[in-house]
């Protein structure tokens, strides 16, 4: 009889710590994963605060699976736990799209690469926005290359929600652009190469993006003047 | 045999096919009178060890919590494996049948002699765990868990199915 033992089941490593959230890794049965715990807020009423975290745990659970289902990569979700507000979920080895792309700005573009997470990013987006899922927090720093084979994986879904409205789509990916322009200007206009890729992959693209012209006028708040 | 750890709980698993008796185990279970207490697993439905520990992780929780839904902390071990939240279904699917004849057995915090005697009570033959991956019936996995193709795409079946385990409790 032989025994598997994983040995450090239960010992956090802090990763990061958010306004909402800590990260830690850990192992789960044997396997290195992440673990994201929202924590309390204090100055919230405590039965108001139990609910609303308990909610946003459970629609990032969701959010993260439902991804998976309309066939783009987000880490595989090991364990949800209600009462010590912890997801548990795979550890993607490999660099953010942040880190390439600030290098790509150190070092020099490499075309081949750039198209390649480019065009990643607008398929993966394009596939979100059909099934009605919008991330709402699409930045590169939220986008993970897997070592080996370069699959470009989504992460931090807690701020998404299901809609179907151009609106949503269209702040959806003003975010992005935003952050693009602000962290990576040095590599060019990746965010056309994103939204070619996000036509291709979207059907219902021409709402989306025509509404993108729309917001980009005025910014991602709508104005409630009038 | 092999044995895995999860939080101090030790969980023993044996695979069998060929299995003659499941009719006489089904009832010996549904009768309250298996010795020792064990479950056991459609295997087919089973293409990695992965998911089994996921969801074994998911019933010694909530036995430590004294929160099991059902009514053994092995038959919660069923009813965690299936991704669904209807029992009476979770059992037949993922149990075993009259007519099963592919099997695994599982048992927590097992001592030597009780795996024997599990070994004893199930007449089949007991086969490397190394086998669930080609013995695993895709078609049958895709439909119970409702596996669509794009997700088919980015996945293996073992990471589909343990996100459904994990994700039932937040639908």
């Amino acid at each position: 009889m032989e025994i598997k033992a994983d040995e450090k089941d239960g010992s956090l490593v802090l990763l990061k710590q958010g306004a909402e959230a800590r990260v830690f890794e850990a192992t789960f049965v044997g396997r290195r994963s992440i673990v994201k715990e929202r924590f309390s807020k204090k100055y919230r009423h405590p039965s108001l605060d139990s609910k609303l975290t308990l909610k946003r745990l459970n629609a990032e659970a969701r959010c993260m699976t439902k991804a998976r289902r309309l066939g783009v990569p987000t880490p595989v979700l090991y364990s949800v736990d209600p009462v010590l507000h912890t997801l548990t979920f795979e550890y993607v080895e490999g660099p953010s799209v942040k880190e390439i792309f600030l290098d790509f700005g150190l070092h020099g573009v490499v075309e081949e690469r750039l198209n390649d997470v480019a065009m990643q990013i607008g398929d993966a987006i394009g596939k979100l926005h059909d099934g009605g899922l919008i991330h709402g927090d699409l930045t590169t720093s939220n986008m993970l290359i897997r070592n080996g084979t370069n699959q470009l994986v989504l992460i931090d879904f807690g701020l998404s929600f299901t809609s179907t409205l151009p609106e949503d789509k269209a702040v959806d990916l003003f975010v992005l652009e935003r952050a693009l322009i602000s962290m990576h200007s040095s590599c060019g206009n990746v965010m056309d190469r994103i939204l070619a890729a996000y036509r291709k992959s979207s059907k219902q693209w021409s709402s989306t993006l025509n509404k993108l012209a729309q917001v980009r006028q005025r910014g991602r708040k709508r104005t409630m003047v009038g | 045999m092999k044995v895995f750890e999860i939080n101090g709980t030790t969980l023993s698993l044996v695979l069998f096919t060929d299995v003659t008796n499941s009719k006489e185990l089904l009832d010996a279970m549904q009768a309250g009178t298996l010795e020792p207490e064990v479950a056991f697993l459609n295997a087919s439905l089973i293409p990695d060890v992965f998911p089994i520990l996921a969801a074994a992780h998911k019933t010694l929780i909530a036995k430590s919590r004294e929160s099991l839904t059902t009514r053994t902390l092995h038959s919660e071990l069923v009813y965690n494996y299936s991704g669904s939240k209807h029992i009476t279904e979770s059992l037949k699917r993922c149990g075993i049948s009259d007519s099963s004849t592919y099997v695994l057995a599982a048992r927590f915090n097992a001592s030597l002699d009780e795996m024997k005697a599990i070994e004893k009570l199930i007449n089949g033959k007991e086969i490397d765990m190394e086998e669930l991956h080609a013995r695993a019936n895709e078609a049958q996995i895709q439909k119970h868990y409702k596996i669509s193709g794009p997700e088919m795409g980015i996945s293996s079946l073992a990471d589909a199915i343990t996100c459904r385990i994990a994700s039932r409790d937040a639908l």
